[in-house]
């Protein structure tokens, strides 16, 4: 089931405009409906080859889009192609062009008749991060030819055959949409210029407000490592690195925004490197990708170069201010209204009679990892609440995530007791375990997950940690789940690194994949969450989650158990709820485990604890493909930003931190880039009466399977090659 | 807001009857309510050979945990297990989506079907295999069936009156595995309806197929009318033009099982491809050999010379694919959870070391190769193979896959696979091992194929005008013996077996039934309640149909309707859009069952999109549906009904959209017909 990859084609069809176009259909006694009838047909967009670019780039793109009257949405695509003015036409056609340019080259390839290269990989593409080539810009390409189309020009074929309708890639198009990129590139220029940056020359990237230039190199050598060395441009902003080479027709362009490098290193001395392209810099980045470009000596630029990369790249080890805090973009939704704690309590039906809404943590004084606002047992007071503080590690006690809306079953959440080596017990916090038992009349028992080990959570002992004792603890029963810490996360995603990138090799690669033990650890993070899910739902059983602090195992598992229950986790505004309360507010530590703007790249607090969580997101999501609101583009573009430090969403490590830098005054939100454009997320498969189903996954390894869309995006073969399977030729 | 859930929920309808709670309180046990005499139901000709009452039947790897009861029979057809009690909704689901759904009750196994018995007895993990030769112990506590698709069935006979698990043991094991293949149940009394898929075995049928291919220079041959030439060819073939039927004998002495080369498919252009096997063994002259290759050049109007490509040295041998398969056969037929569980942690290294990907990207890349020979160079493609009647019936017909659009049809399909597999003699009876005889020649070469063209379907969404289900359900059903198409080793033996039932019964005509007569047929042969009205049996029907059809195919199909003024041609029999859109009317069901137009014959070769594969091991995946399919993951949750269905669902929401758009169309064509009329 998993391997029907339904996902791929995804099946634009919108029932908002349906009866619109019914109707025009209908109304028309003349059968001059030719475009009508082609936006009246649903379109297949494949959002294979493109998706991984979306993500850093959308935001980058999306201020030129957005000034043109959004024209670029997809809703209003259809519609505003012709009736709209030639502004919306060329702008939903600049990305067209642009998706045009990196998505055709194998087409071009096989048209010229090499056929001796029948997985000949496409010669500038892999890397083009910037080019906005997604499945939004290919069905505005789509629009665009319709524009065009009902205007009468003769650029396509009106016999075509049904691929070109809906593939970029047929080659006759393919000329007219270079024109279309040189003229909107120019017109973005304008654009630029006339908001008084400064002039732009082509090979320099299209700023984002708040971004300036701080230095350019030329006749740098990028070393592709899919389609060799490639001389062109390196520029670096304070927002991003940007390379340009015009060796290639359409030029081969990359960026990178400095939030994701994780490391540069000078490769060669002065004196010492011989042989061409053996002297420069090796980037390494956050998202799987190194990146290694080569300077010439005599050019002096590798200096500069590494310096502003390094001052940039590394803004908090340079007492700089993150990049997010000069990005001013204006976006119609304000993302950093999505999560109110109180609304989603209520939401959820609290307060009630067994459960009560506090404040004591208001001045994030008695927990200072946890959010203002909590939900905890009504039975219990203030006095146990403190209480209960000083038994949990950093005061973090068991509040609630989730609620059952009908059995009263409930998720909560904590840090391990302090139990140590002696078995300290506290009256108050066993009562407290007590009272969340109670709080729920359909069951005689409470759950204590522990996400450790069950031989960790022993060796924590040692430490002043612990778990419950069964004895203590009346009714309960204490289970382990075997997700391993933080530290091996961290090394089984680097072996993956190895194996996906840059190259795969493919005779080993199932059993390399399996050795890097990825997939075993998102097995494990998912059936502990389906285990939770299932003690809730099946059993009407409440559960209290935790592992050691209770902010990295403890946030996949609430939150992935979540997701599966509470169908509204599963739309778009509510998955950003659900990051925005089990993750950020919760304290999972973004700014340590991800290294934000800091230099120290071994640093042991580092782990990919929420990529993996998003990572069973998808896993779920493949399952269900018809359950989710929104699709994997979602995924990518909230993990490209998760480093980018262009917006605010994912700084700092707490909410208490985040309020002393008022980040929500200062910065923009991930989710208002989202909401404002949610339409380029939706997945056309959902349905909308799933919300009310709980989802239980597979989590066997069998039905599990490497996200190669997000780990291997790289890798210029690993792209579905649905969007250029045809290739044209006469025998 | 919103409500959170369904206010009802399904009742777990799932028996589950514990054995030591049985022992313990049988009051409790849901039985059946005992109705008197249950009996199978039987198709005309099938008879009744042993009975087994009060047997427990378990669902894969839940043994002796739970079960249903129930009686089971196995008559000359199948193994039938017949209850009262409500059916596994798993088996269910598998069941309706499956070809042989109209012959077979939900809980009934075909003889053909079944791979291994083993016995098994309860409370210990020992399995003993159970050959048809070898003498049953005086009391069978239990069976296990492991069946060709991969499925494990447990039968426990706790509570079988003495003497009929024995029995039953027997008749199983004497009836599963024939002797030869007419002692397999292969009629079933019914005519087939007319499904307009040549059989290929009639010299029309390749006339027609030259030229639809426009392939100068080939001919038709009857020189095998009495399979004199050779006896797993068909009684017509096609070869160079040049030769003459005389020297075409004397060639086919030279070659492995004397089958001469023989044309398959060809081009425009003259490049054919033409399957050919290899010389004898114990001949070293290496002259006819030589002559027929000559012939094959001469053929080609620009006198290109041919590629050579030997199967034999590029792809795995029969006996490679067989090991192969024995291991994901293992992998996939775990006896217990906790076998399930072990063979989980190390799922990915052992498809690797199974090394079948490996296989069918091998498949992949020479097809690959010989395609772009045909479609770049327009040279022609001789595939020669020790007998060619195996991976050259693979690579043939990807190869047409890759480069003919019609073949992507289904029908196109259908036929090629009766062109290439059935016609062309591929051994399907001892490949599949449909009888006890030379288990060492066994190997899924079929299934292989198959693979290859799953592996097709993944990477290219609306290619095919058929899904993935449906390539697993032609799987299912080539080991239904009631499906002629893949039951033989040659046209010549299905002749020789039609010939033996009709001497043993002269009364009763037989009927051998294609496997495409599915699409044809519009009532179920089984009656009784089991199956329902024919309503929900059309509803049954009618949802299998969607999801065999590709319904991104058929998207497809009306976008090419959405250019300028393609609507306004509609009605313009000349036109393609009035084609398209008599296709579209068929794959809907508006035109009667099949989901083509029978009369019509098949479109003409256009070579101008040809299919790329990516062979690379990392782009191929495992296919879950066919190898795991049957599995159930023993997880914590029992009540698996509760949660949302995967998979089957994905797609009704699509088709109903591009239902809409159909319905749309139609509605406006006849708008404008009335208009037109009123004008």
């Amino acid at each position: 089931m998993t391997t029907v990859n339904i996902m791929d084609c995804v099946f634009i069809y919108r029932t908002a405009t349906y009866s619109e176009k019914l109707h025009l259909l209908q109304g028309d006694k003349k059968n001059h409906v030719s475009a009508q009838s082609v936006s009246l047909c649903g379109r297949v967009m494949f959002s294979g080859g493109g998706i991984e670019k979306r993500g850093i780039s959308k935001a980058v793109n999306k201020r030129s889009s957005s000034r043109r009257s959004s024209s670029s949405s997809t809703g209003s695509g259809s519609t505003s192609g012709s009736s709209s003015g030639s502004g919306s036409s060329s702008g939903s056609s600049s990305e067209s062009g642009r998706s045009n340019n990196s998505g055709s080259s194998s087409g071009s390839g096989s048209g010229s008749g090499s056929g001796s290269t029948p997985l000949g990989s496409p010669p500038h593409v892999q890397m083009a991060s910037h080019e906005s080539l997604n499945s939004e810009s290919k069905s505005s390409s789509l629009n665009s030819k319709l524009g065009h189309e009902s205007a009468g020009s003769p650029s396509a074929g009106s016999p075509s055959p049904p691929k070109s309708v809906c593939s970029s890639s047929s080659t006759s198009t393919d000329q007219h949409h270079h024109h279309q990129l040189a003229h909107v590139l120019n017109a973005t220029s304008k654009l630029t210029v006339r908001e008084g940056t400064r002039t732009l020359r082509p090979d320099e990237p299209t700023l984002v407000p708040g971004e300036h230039m701080e230095g350019t190199a030329r006749e740098v050598t990028y070393l592709c490592p899919y389609t060799g060395p490639k001389k062109g441009t390196l520029s670096v902003t304070n927002y991003r690195l940007y390379f340009r080479s015009p060796e290639t027709d359409p030029p081969f362009e990359l960026e990178v925004p400095l939030g994701v490098v994780s490391r540069i290193e000078k490769v060669g001395g002065a004196n010492t490197s011989r042989g061409e392209n053996s002297y420069g810099i090796e980037i390494f980045c956050k998202d799987i990708r190194n990146l290694r470009f080569a300077h010439k000596q005599e050019n002096h630029s590798r200096r500069m170069v590494t310096e502003k990369l390094l001052q940039y790249a590394f803004p908090a080890s340079h007492k700089l201010p993150f990049f997010a805090f000069e990005y001013c973009e204006q976006y119609p939704e304000n993302g950093w209204t999505v999560y109110e704690p109180i609304a989603e309590l209520k939401r959820q039906g609290l307060p009630n009679e067994s459960w009560r809404i506090t404040r004591i943590n208001e001045d994030y004084e008695l927990c200072e990892t946890y959010p203002a606002v909590w939900a905890v047992p009504a039975a219990a007071s203030d006095t146990d609440l403190r209480n209960v503080a000083a038994f949990r590690s950093r005061g973090r006690i068991p509040v609630l995530s989730w609620i059952h809306p009908e059995s009263q079953a409930t998720i909560t959440r904590c840090a391990q007791p302090l139990v140590g080596v002696s078995g300290k017990r506290s009256r108050d916090d066993e009562a407290y375990i007590q009272h969340i038992m109670d709080a729920n009349a359909q069951s005689h028992k409470i759950f204590i997950m522990d996400a450790r080990p069950s031989v960790n959570a022993v060796a924590n002992k040692a430490r002043g940690g612990g778990y419950e004792s069964e004895d203590a603890y009346q009714n309960a029963e204490v289970q382990f789940l075997d997700i391993h810490n933080i530290h091996v996360m961290r090394e089984s995603l680097r072996k993956l690194q190895e194996v996906c990138y840059p190259h795969i090799d493919n005779a080993h690669w199932l059993s390399n994949l399996e050795a890097t033990h990825w997939l075993d650890h998102i097995r494990c993070v998912l059936s502990g969450a389906l285990r939770i899910a299932d003690k809730v739902e099946s059993h009407k059983t409440s559960v209290v989650v935790h592992c050691s602090d209770g902010w990295d195992r403890t946030a996949q598992l609430t939150a992935l158990a979540m997701l599966m229950l509470d169908g509204y986790y599963r739309t778009i505004p509510g998955f950003a709820v659900l990051i925005e309360k089990e993750w950020l507010s919760f304290g999972h530590k973004f700014a340590q485990r991800i290294g934000h703007g800091d230099d120290r790249h071994q640093d042991e607090d580092r782990s990919p604890v929420f990529l993996q969580f998003v990572d069973c997101v998808c896993q779920v999501m493949k399952q269900f493909p018809h359950a989710f609101q929104f699709t994997e583009d979602l995924l990518i573009t909230v993990l490209d930003h998760l480093y980018s430090c262009l917006f605010g969403t994912f700084l700092y490590n707490s909410e208490r931190e985040r309020m002393e830098k008022e980040v929500k005054t200062k910065t923009v939100s991930l989710w208002s880039l989202i909401l404002s454009n949610p339409s380029d997320f939706e997945n056309p498969l959902y349905n909308p009466a799933t919300r009310h189903h709980v989802l239980f996954p597979l989590t066997s390894m069998r039905h599990l399977c490497l996200w190669d869309k997000y780990y291997c995006r790289w890798n210029p073969s690993m792209r579905p090659q649905v969007q250029d399977d045809v290739f044209f030729f006469f025998s | 807001m919103h409500s959170y859930r369904r206010s009802t929920r399904p009742s777990s309808f799932k028996t589950y009857v514990d054995i030591v709670e049985f022992e313990e309180r049988p009051v409790d046990v849901p039985e059946e309510v005992d109705n008197g005499k249950v009996e199978p139901n039987l198709l005309p000709g099938e008879i009744k050979i042993a009975e087994a009452n009060n047997v427990l039947k378990f669902a894969p790897l839940k043994t002796n945990k739970t079960g249903i009861s129930g009686t089971l029979f196995v008559t000359n057809f199948k193994v039938s297990f017949v209850t009262s009690l409500p059916v596994d909704s798993k088996e269910a689901e598998l069941h309706e989506r499956s070809l042989q759904s109209h012959y077979l009750g939900v809980h009934d196994v075909c003889l053909s079907e079944v791979d291994l018995v083993y016995q098994i007895s309860e409370g210990s993990s020992k399995k003993k295999r159970l050959l048809y030769n070898a003498p049953l112990p005086a009391r069978v506590s239990g069976l296990q069936l492991v069946l060709k698709n991969l499925r494990v069935i447990n039968f426990s006979f706790k509570f079988t009156p003495a003497g009929e698990d024995v029995r039953i043991g027997q008749a199983l094991l004497h009836h599963a595995f024939p002797p030869s293949i007419d002692h397999l149940f292969l009629s079933c009394g019914h005519p087939s309806p007319f499904t307009g898929i040549p059989e290929f075995c009639l010299a029309q049928d390749w006339e027609k197929e030259l030229q639809r291919t426009r392939c100068p220079n080939w001919r038709v041959s009857k020189h095998n009318e009495f399979f004199n030439l050779c006896s797993s060819l068909p009684t017509v073939v096609v070869v160079p033009r040049d030769l003459l039927d005389a020297q075409l004998e004397q060639a086919a002495q030279h070659f492995q099982g004397t089958r001469p080369p023989v044309w398959c498919w060809g081009a425009l252009g003259g490049a054919a491809l033409v399957r050919m096997a290899q010389i004898s063994p114990n001949i070293s002259d290496k002259q006819q050999e030589n002559r027929m290759m000559g012939l094959v050049h001469r053929c080609h109007p620009k006198k290109l010379q041919p590629t050579i490509i030997d199967l034999d040295q590029k792809l795995p041998s029969l006996k490679d694919v067989q090991i192969s398969y024995i291991k994901l056969r293992e992998l996939h037929t775990p006896d217990d959870p906790t076998q399930f569980w072990e063979q989980d942690r190390h799922y990915f290294s052992r498809w690797e070391s199974s090394r079948w990907l490996s296989y069918v990207s091998k498949c992949l890349e020479v097809a690959q190769n010989a395609a772009s020979s045909i479609a770049h160079h327009n040279s022609s493609v001789i595939l020669q193979e020790s007998e060619g009647r195996d991976m050259s019936a693979v690579i043939s017909s990807l190869v047409q896959l890759l480069l003919d659009p019609q073949v992507r049809t289904l029908r196109g399909f259908h036929s090629l696979i009766q062109k290439e597999w059935v016609a062309l003699g591929h051994s399907f009876c001892l490949r599949l091992g449909h009888t006890r005889n030379q288990p060492e020649e066994q190997s899924p070469v079929w299934l292989l194929f198959l693979d290859c063209v799953h592996q097709l379907s993944l990477q290219h969404h609306a290619a095919l005008e058929f899904t993935s289900e449906y390539l697993l359900a032609l799987w299912h059903a080539s080991h239904c013996s009631l499906h002629s198409s893949f039951m033989f080793n040659s046209v010549n033996a299905k002749y020789s077996a039609t010939a033996v039932l009709q001497r043993e019964n002269p009364q009763q005509p037989v009927y051998l039934r294609p496997v495409w007569s599915w699409w044809a047929e519009d009532h179920d042969w089984l009656g009784g309640e089991q199956n329902g009205s024919s309503e929900s049996v059309k509803g049954r029907r009618s949802a299998a149909r969607d999801l065999f059809l590709n319904v991104h195919y058929i998207q497809n199909l009306m976008e090419s309707l959405a250019v300028s003024g393609a609507l306004g041609r509609l009605r313009d029999p000349v036109s393609s859009a009035h084609h398209t859109w008599h296709r579209i009317q068929y794959l809907l069901g508006d035109s009667g069952p099949l989901p083509y137009d029978p009369n019509a014959p098949l479109g003409p070769l256009h070579i101008d999109a040809s299919l790329r594969v990516d062979v690379a091991l990392s782009s191929l995946k495992p296919w879950h549906e066919c190898f795991s399919g049957w599995i159930s993951e023993p997880s914590v949750t029992i009540n698996e009904i509760d949660s949302l269905s995967r998979q089957s669902t994905t797609t009704v929401q699509h088709w109903e959209h591009v239902r809409q758009i159909y319905y749309t169309i139609k509605s406006h064509l006849s708008e404008t017909l009335t208009n037109g009329v009123a004008e």
